[in-house]
């Protein structure tokens, strides 16, 4: 077998130096009566050329989704991706190697992360970044649980428009502690902050508010950030389309206290939902209650500025029992690609590309409404998701939309069941899609 | 490894010293426990008047690759604590015995010192 | 080596934008003057030729899986297999939305269907969840499952028993899943005291965690025992499968006893570590456990010929991330799984556990093992008699660098009275013979040297691209991103020298 260097000669050999007879010596502990008997009952190896013909096939039985145009976000974001980015991180020292616990053989990756560490910090304006959760709804759940931890209650209130599957896996995440968690109603596409200033009160820990939020609401942070401090309580904002910090206020100039953002929009792809990468962000002062690795700089003994992982007395391998999580293998290499999308698009380039993000999906708005075939549900200011109810079918909507190789927009009454949501479609736009492409889009959803 | 120990004081089988003047104990961490921590880094902070059991924790320790708990040798009250380790935990290193003192507690039952370990006792007890 | 802030120069650019930026559309009409930024966010100014040279030279101050031997205990570190790289990004795959029409990812959902049906019968397992996104992950979802179980019954239950031995995700799961940790501490041969353990089951315990063979690398032979004693008290027996690489086709988990497992698809199971990740940390259940796996699964409908996502039910824990699967890896390990078959398998871990006992029987004379028996598919012997030469195991690590190798796990397992000063050897089958003899040689090389010239040791790595860092200082000065860095520039005085180009 290719992958397997030792031949049966050499084991023989290592058999006798080892000094048993057998390989059977070797694992005399494992009981007998429990070994198996007969080979394992699955397909014997194929060839390479077998495998690829077979998983060619596979993706064959999916679209084409290259050529496809995606009218969907909901968390998952299809922006173009340089080739430098793809081209970088196959080099086997970052794509192979292990987590960087001996730093003298890992500067490349102890480097890039605090690198990247210092663009989230800069695009979020928060002082300290822990680089990667595994992705944004796991994230949101550490910042929940981490919020307890600062605050010493067991009360969270999150917004309703937070993405509903952040908010499964928060929910999740706080059963063991029966922590209450109290649903903040939207109004108008936006947080209800009349509701807000009546369920705030000093026995909540923290308030989870996503913007742009799932119907692509951007949501009045400093508003919310007022209400919510004049109680104690903390604000932690939840990013999904990380894609809107190029131009919309960082989070840290608004009142969070705590961020957690998904990171695939920075150059990672769909893949059929992962694996992306997280980011927290926090307050310095909140630093021991952060989970996850963060790197730090230092020297070494010749006075060199080197990079090493820190301040891991917060984690699994020290604290064991009462690490502030468990959290151990996370998605360094999306943190590398990240990394160098962020590079290579710079200040510059990330202002453009979220600018044009948002004029696109206006453009396809205004067209939308304009073919009278659409209506506007709620009026709220939005980035580059928008809601919109449909005068037809919108079965038949997305059918024709997959028929001219679009991917459709969500179903929102798949996620929300308000009469008024009923027959309303969730688009998203990104700088994947042309002028020509978004009218195309109208001009088919006219007819 | 290091084991350094002075004379006339108490001290626990978690490896905290505790120096008693009247009735008020002041108490630290030997010799001993900060050469297996290595380089303490940072120290929790620890209120003042807060009322302590003999072995409950009062604070953690933090070095670079490890975290402890320090425990209280007696029950009492927080009369005081040590802003400067608090500040700088490396003065626990450097001077365990004097200057790394960490906090000071109103002794409220002397009887419970009989629980704690001589000088001597201690030295054999830590001995490689 | 220069920071990519240090390199930027303003004006450069590294991006190309389309000629259409739709300029007839303003901003300032569409958006609200209190969301939108005033000021741009400042990133870098760099050019592509600017990145590319900057990634390169900075992957060349990494040391890889590619470049040699990568012994790390309980971290498989075996080949990655190009093939399986290239077809994780085959088009079809990578462009695939997570909520696109299920007709749209019959190709998707058809592997994942088919790599729960293998790892099911490869563990003996009833079902798997693809969702956890790493071995931890696993653990949480899987100690969140032990818990639903026992409160759907009404029972609730408030303690794990998890080994000394065991990892650091662990007990840090347990204790997020809301359970009391109580140690169970390992005999004099390093696998579990069943005295203990009979006095420590009791049912207020929802269970025990198991690595097995454990990490130290020992196969657990009271393994029947262990089962009997957590099951007869209602309890649940969760492996965890960190080391399953000792196992494949030997023994499974699930005829074991074990009611859960987890998998670390990218240890076991081949897919590239990354740096830390992303790799997943699937979870495997017998029958009566399936209810509360996290929602959704994979299905099949045999009378339409398709496959689809299944909402788990009521009972299901929830979820534990968006969406469902990192379904990239699950992709790379379905075609290792293929490309190995049956006798790959076999031929792996049996491999792996000769490998590992031959390094172990070599280097007994120099390194006293842990524990003086054959092991599975890695060895733990320790550093200890070098203590009194002034040399740690971590000098000892360092030194292996020097040699040009990256050297194995030290410091873990850690555990008394024989697991100390630890130095943990997990040679995978992808390591020759001639790689391992390599190894012997250097170990017995350093061994020497500690006797004979410890100084080499205690100030090792030399030739490395840095040298020992102060971690220390590190934690006390708290520079975690570059404007923290410039906010000190004065007292850093970083000489040019000490910051390559």
């Amino acid at each position: 077998m290719r992958y397997i260097p030792t031949t049966e000669e050499q084991k023989k050999e290592m058999l006798k130096e080892i000094g048993v007879s057998s390989f059977e010596d070797l694992i005399e502990s494992i009981p007998q009566n429990l070994r198996l008997k007969d080979k394992l009952n699955i397909p014997e190896a194929i060839s390479e050329s077998e495998l690829e013909d077979k998983i060619y096939r596979l993706a064959k039985k999916n679209a084409d989704f290259n050529s496809m145009k995606p009218l969907i976000g909901a968390g998952s974001y299809r922006h173009f991706i340089p080739e430098a980015v793809k081209f970088l991180l196959q080099r086997e020292e970052f794509w192979t190697c292990y987590t960087p616990y001996q730093p003298e053989l890992s500067q490349g990756t102890l480097q890039s992360i605090f690198e990247y560490q210092s663009y989230i910090s800069r695009l979020t304006k928060m002082e300290v970044i822990i680089p990667s959760i595994y992705d944004g709804a796991s994230a949101a759940a550490e910042a929940a649980l981490m919020s307890l931890r600062l605050t010493h209650k067991n009360k969270i209130i999150v917004s309703n428009l937070l993405h509903p599957h952040y908010r499964e896996t928060i929910k999740t995440y706080l059963a063991p502690h029966e922590t209450e968690i109290i649903d903040l109603p939207y109004k108008n596409g936006l947080v209800d902050m009349e509701k807000l200033k009546i369920l705030i009160d000093e026995d909540v820990a923290s308030i989870i508010i996503q913007s742009p939020n799932f119907f692509g609401g951007i949501e009045d942070m400093a508003k919310i950030s007022e209400i919510v401090h004049s109680k104690s309580v903390l604000l932690i904002n939840v990013i999904v389309e990380s894609m809107s910090l190029g131009i919309l206020k960082a989070p840290g100039d608004i009142g969070a206290d705590i961020v957690a953002g998904n990171a695939q929009s920075f150059g990672m792809d769909l893949n059929y939902g992962g694996p992306y990468n997280a980011y927290l962000g926090t307050r310095k002062q909140y630093i021991r209650q952060l989970p996850g690795r963060i790197v730090g700089e230092t020297v070494d003994v010749d006075g060199k500025r080197v990079f090493v992982m820190t301040l891991r007395a917060r984690e699994q391998d020290i604290r064991r029992e009462k690490a502030t999580s468990n959290i151990c293998t996370n998605h360094n290499l999306n943190v590398l690609a990240a990394n160098i999308f962020l590079s290579l698009m710079g200040t510059e380039g990330l202002y453009q590309i979220s600018l044009l993000n948002a004029k696109s999906a206006h453009y396809l708005e205004n067209l939308l409404l304009k073919s009278g075939k659409f209506e506007k549900v709620f009026n709220y200011p939005f980035y580059n998701e928008f809601l919109l109810k449909s005068k037809e079918d919108i079965s038949t909507v997305n059918k024709k939309l997959l028929e001219n190789n679009f991917i459709p927009p969500l179903k929102i009454c798949e996620f929300y069941q308000a009469d008024n949501l009923k027959n309303v479609l969730l688009f998203a736009v990104t700088e994947t899609l042309s002028r020509d492409n978004l009218n195309n889009a109208a001009k088919i959803l006219s007819e | 490894m290091t084991n350094k120990v002075i004379e006339n004081l108490y001290y626990t089988k978690s490896d905290e010293w505790l120096k008693v003047e009247d009735s008020i104990g002041t108490m630290g961490i030997t010799d001993y426990a900060q050469d297996q921590l290595g380089d303490i880094v940072y120290l929790e902070k620890i209120e003042k008047g807060k009322k302590m059991k003999q072995d409950e924790t009062l604070t953690t320790i933090e070095s670079v690759k490890a975290v402890s708990d320090i425990k209280t040798p007696v029950t009492g009250e927080v009369t005081e604590v040590n802003i400067k380790v608090i500040e700088d935990a490396s003065i626990i290193n450097k001077e365990p015995y004097i200057e790394g003192w960490i906090a000071k507690i109103k002794i409220e039952n002397k009887d419970e010192l009989k629980n704690l370990m001589s000088a001597q006792e201690y030295s054999e007890y830590r001995k490689e | 080596m220069k920071l990519i802030f240090e390199k930027s120069v303003k004006g450069r650019d590294g991006y190309s934008l389309p000629q259409d930026l739709f300029d007839d559309i303003k901003i300032e009409e569409c958006l609200p003057e209190y969301v939108i930024s005033k000021n741009k966010k400042i990133l870098s100014e760099v050019s592509e030729v600017d990145v590319v040279r900057h990634f390169t030279k900075l992957s060349k101050l990494n040391y890889g899986l590619d470049d040699g031997f990568y012994p790390l205990g309980s971290c498989t570190m075996k080949y990655n297999p190009k093939i399986n790289e290239k077809l994780a990004s085959l088009s079809n795959f990578i462009y695939a939305h997570p909520l696109a029409p299920e007709n749209t990812v019959q190709g998707c959902l058809e592997v994942a269907y088919d790599l729960n049906k293998l790892l099911c019968e490869i563990t003996g397992m009833d079902e798997y969840t693809m969702a956890p996104a790493a071995g931890a992950h696993g653990e949480l979802t899987g100690i969140l499952i032990m818990r639903k179980y026992f409160v759907d019954r009404g029972n609730i239950r408030h303690k794990m028993l998890i080994p000394d031995s065991a990892h650091g995700t662990n007990p840090a799961s347990a204790a997020m899943g809301g359970f009391q940790v109580v140690e169970v501490k390992s005999n004099e041969k390093g696998t579990i005291n069943l005295k203990e353990l009979v006095e420590l089951m009791d049912e207020d315990t929802v269970g025990l965690m198991l690595t097995n063979p454990n990490t130290v690398g020992l196969y657990d032979e009271g393994i029947e025992e262990i089962e009997k004693i957590v099951h007869d008290k209602g309890g649940l027996l969760y492996y965890d499968g960190a080391n399953l690489n000792a196992s494949l086709g030997i023994i499974r988990p699930g005829d074991a006893g074990f009611d859960i497992v987890h998998l670390n698809l990218h240890k076991t199971f081949s897919t590239p570590h990354g740096g830390g990740g992303p790799g997943a940390g699937v979870i495997g259940v017998k029958k009566d456990l399936i209810p509360y796996l996290p929602t959704p699964n994979v299905a099949f409908n045999s009378d339409q010929k398709k496959y689809y996502l299944l909402d788990a039910g009521e009972k299901s824990i929830g979820m534990v991330r968006a969406f469902w699967a990192n379904f990239s890896v699950l992709v790379k390990t379905y075609a290792w799984i293929l490309s190995m078959g049956p006798d790959g398998l076999y031929n792996a871990s049996k491999t792996s556990i000769i490998n590992a006992n031959y390094v172990l029987a070599k280097l007994k004379k120099y390194y006293k093992p842990a524990y003086d028996r054959y092991c599975g598919h890695e060895c733990t012997v320790t550093g200890r008699e070098y203590k009194k030469y002034g040399v740690k195991t971590l000098d000892i690590a360092k030194r292996i660098m020097d040699y040009g190798m990256h050297p194995p796990t030290i410091y873990f397992p850690h555990f008394e009275p024989y697991a100390e000063e630890t130095i943990m050897v997990e040679p995978t089958e992808s390591e020759s013979k001639e790689m391992l003899d390599k190894f012997i040689d250097i170990m017995i090389k350093i061994s020497d040297e500690a006797k004979t010239n410890p100084e080499l040791l205690t100030t090792a790595p030399h030739i490395t691209p840095i040298r020992r860092t102060n971690d220390a200082l590190a934690v006390k000065r708290a520079i975690l991103t570059y404007d923290d860095e410039l906010k000190l520039k004065d007292e850093l005085n970083y000489k040019n020298e000490n910051i390559e180009f």
